[in-house]
């Protein structure tokens, strides 16, 4: 199928790109501000439970804010592979469907944003273990909580499609990391203040961080999966049939 | 009946008030160099664009291989390699890995790479990441992608463009192998009308998005042939036993006189005319006209005016 070819070119592509190196790096910017912080606190209340408080606290951090800079990011270098030497003219006059060009983007996108998830869930765990190692008192801090994490990463990454179909359109449709980056810094701004809003639910940048409050889940989900893999066709439909100059 | 591997019918494209192709009917047919002659801002990139299916035409039709573009583009596209403008590459990485780039989207089998690499003569810096190569080396490999599928059609745009004396060489010798060695014809777009004239059988000048002759390179050449020059010693009786010979004739500004003769006899006839005459013939050649030539007279003279599109 010509997906899979696509899929397979695009793989090469990566190849020596800032593009596969970032998906390290910023989980690893998360992680070592969680590590510092566990590491550097004076007392450790009663109540308080590792493997509750530091998934929670890397997902969050990683939702609400590192995540959609991460998409705006990998679709910008994504996209700009293609606009640095004005590759879509080639492309396009190549014998293959469109549409798995832009697909083969979108899921390239996704993937990515998928390992850098996988690759801060890793680095949860071992922050764990670490931490229950270099603070005696928490030594006894029970199991990791392999089962929540890997459940609410999954959440977390479905819920960003939607966020990653308007990136990938964007950067695929301009030129130029400005107007992509442009639309993940503000999306993400904007977010601050979208989130105490009643319709803070439907806000794409808010749908990652959506799926820890009860209320919200569902729809965080549904719009964040569905509506991502609707926007993904729909800026497809507009590719097929974009104008190459 | 005469069999053309592009063909365009009534085929126009604006951009917004500015008519940037009008009306053009393109027959190129198969075998050989088409040379798409223009200058900047005529219409050949445009024109190119909606042969590739790259860009929508406002009216009009493209065939290929005697098919509609529209109906038809990834079939027809297995059988044309394309280069339009700056050949479009992934500087990070290496020419044979660009060329795996696309083999991996055609589908095609890997011996294609190398045969490819052959036959632009860069299998020795395939190695190297296409950052490091040279303008030339990077239109050979853009080349080489556009012949990764064995076209049966080459479509290139202006091939040549900033490349040094050496590289329109290199590139020059390389388009005129392809027809006779591969079998490939060559559609080739360019402003630079001594490339052209060197390698097409084939040519159609486009100024102004229109079409202004179209046919092979003789048949130009045939309807705006040279005149005859000639230097004499008494022009005034040389004019006058030559218009009673009923020649038409010119005076230059270099003295000599101008005679619309067309053939090597007709040469030696007017020669044999003004030795009859008495006259002594110190001069007498047939000037060539370049392709330039007539190109400027056709475009009148705007060659080196207008805006690349």
């Amino acid at each position: 199928m010509s997906i899979f070819r696509v899929l397979h070119a695009e793989l090469l592509k990566l190849k020596r790109t800032l593009a596969l190196r970032v998906i390290f790096v910023l989980p690893l910017l998360v992680a070592l501000l969680q590590f510092f912080a566990l590491w550097r606190t004076r007392k450790f209340g009663a109540d308080f439970h590792l493997w509750e408080t530091l998934p929670k606290n890397m997902l969050g951090i990683w939702a609400v804010f590192m995540m959609p800079l991460l998409i705006a990011l990998e679709t910008a270098l994504l996209g700009g592979i293609e606009h640095s030497d004005r590759q879509w003219k080639h492309i396009f006059a190549l014998p293959i469907p469109r549409h798995t060009v832009y697909l083969a983007k979108f899921v390239v996108a996704q993937v990515l944003i998928a390992a850098s998830t996988l690759f801060l869930c890793v680095l949860t765990v071992l922050i764990g273990l670490a931490i229950m190692r270099l603070r005696p008192e928490l030594a006894q801090q029970g199991p990791v909580a392999y089962g929540w994490l890997a459940k609410y990463a999954a959440f977390v990454w479905l819920a960003a499609w939607l966020i990653i179909a308007i990136h990938t359109w964007v950067s695929t449709r301009w030129a130029g990391f400005a107007l992509a980056l442009g639309t993940g810094i503000g999306g993400t701004f904007f977010a601050l203040f979208a989130a105490s809003a009643s319709l803070g639910k439907y806000y794409p940048w808010l749908l990652p961080m959506n799926v820890f409050t009860g209320e919200r889940f569902t729809a965080a989900l549904l719009l964040g999966g569905a509506g991502g893999a609707i926007a993904a066709l729909l800026g497809c439909l507009e590719f097929v049939r974009r104008d190459v100059n | 009946m005469q069999k053309y591997l592009i063909e365009t019918r009534q085929l126009t494209r604006r951009f917004g008030a500015r008519l940037a192709v009008d009306n053009l009917n393109l027959q190129a047919p198969e075998a050989g160099v088409y040379g798409f002659l223009g200058p900047n801002g005529a219409g050949k990139t445009t024109a190119i664009r909606m042969l590739l299916g790259l860009i929508r035409a406002d009216a009009g039709e493209v065939h290929l291989f005697g098919a509609p573009l529209v109906a038809n583009r990834r079939q027809l596209m297995r059988r044309v390699g394309a280069l339009v403008e700056a050949p479009s590459l992934y500087p990070h990485l290496t020419g044979r890995e660009n060329l795996e780039v696309t083999r991996r989207m055609l589908g095609a089998p890997h011996a294609l790479i190398d045969r490819a690499l052959d036959i632009i003569k860069l299998t020795g810096d395939a190695h190297r990441r296409v950052r490091e190569y040279s303008l030339g080396m990077r239109q050979r490999l853009g080349l080489a992608l556009a012949l990764l599928n064995s076209p049966d059609l080459l479509i290139l745009d202006e091939p040549t463009n900033g490349l040094d004396p050496a590289g329109i060489h290199e590139m020059r010798d390389l388009l005129r192998r392809l027809p006779a060695e591969f079998g490939v014809t060559v559609f080739l777009s360019s402003h630079l009308l001594s490339e052209v004239e060197q390698i097409a059988s084939h040519i159609g000048i486009i100024h102004g998005g229109r079409l202004l002759f179209q046919g092979t390179l003789s048949e130009l050449q045939d309807k705006h042939r040279a005149q005859l020059t000639i230097g004499v010693n008494q022009p005034e009786r040389a004019i006058h036993s030559l218009v009673a010979a009923g020649w038409g004739v010119q005076i230059r500004a270099d003295g000599l006189l101008g005679v619309n003769a067309k053939t090597a006899e007709d040469a030696i006839r007017i020669n044999n005319l003004l030795i009859s005459q008495s006259l002594e013939v110190f001069h007498l050649a047939q000037a060539q006209v370049s392709l330039e030539d007539i190109f400027l007279t056709l475009t009148g003279g705007k060659a080196a005016a207008g805006r690349e599109m």
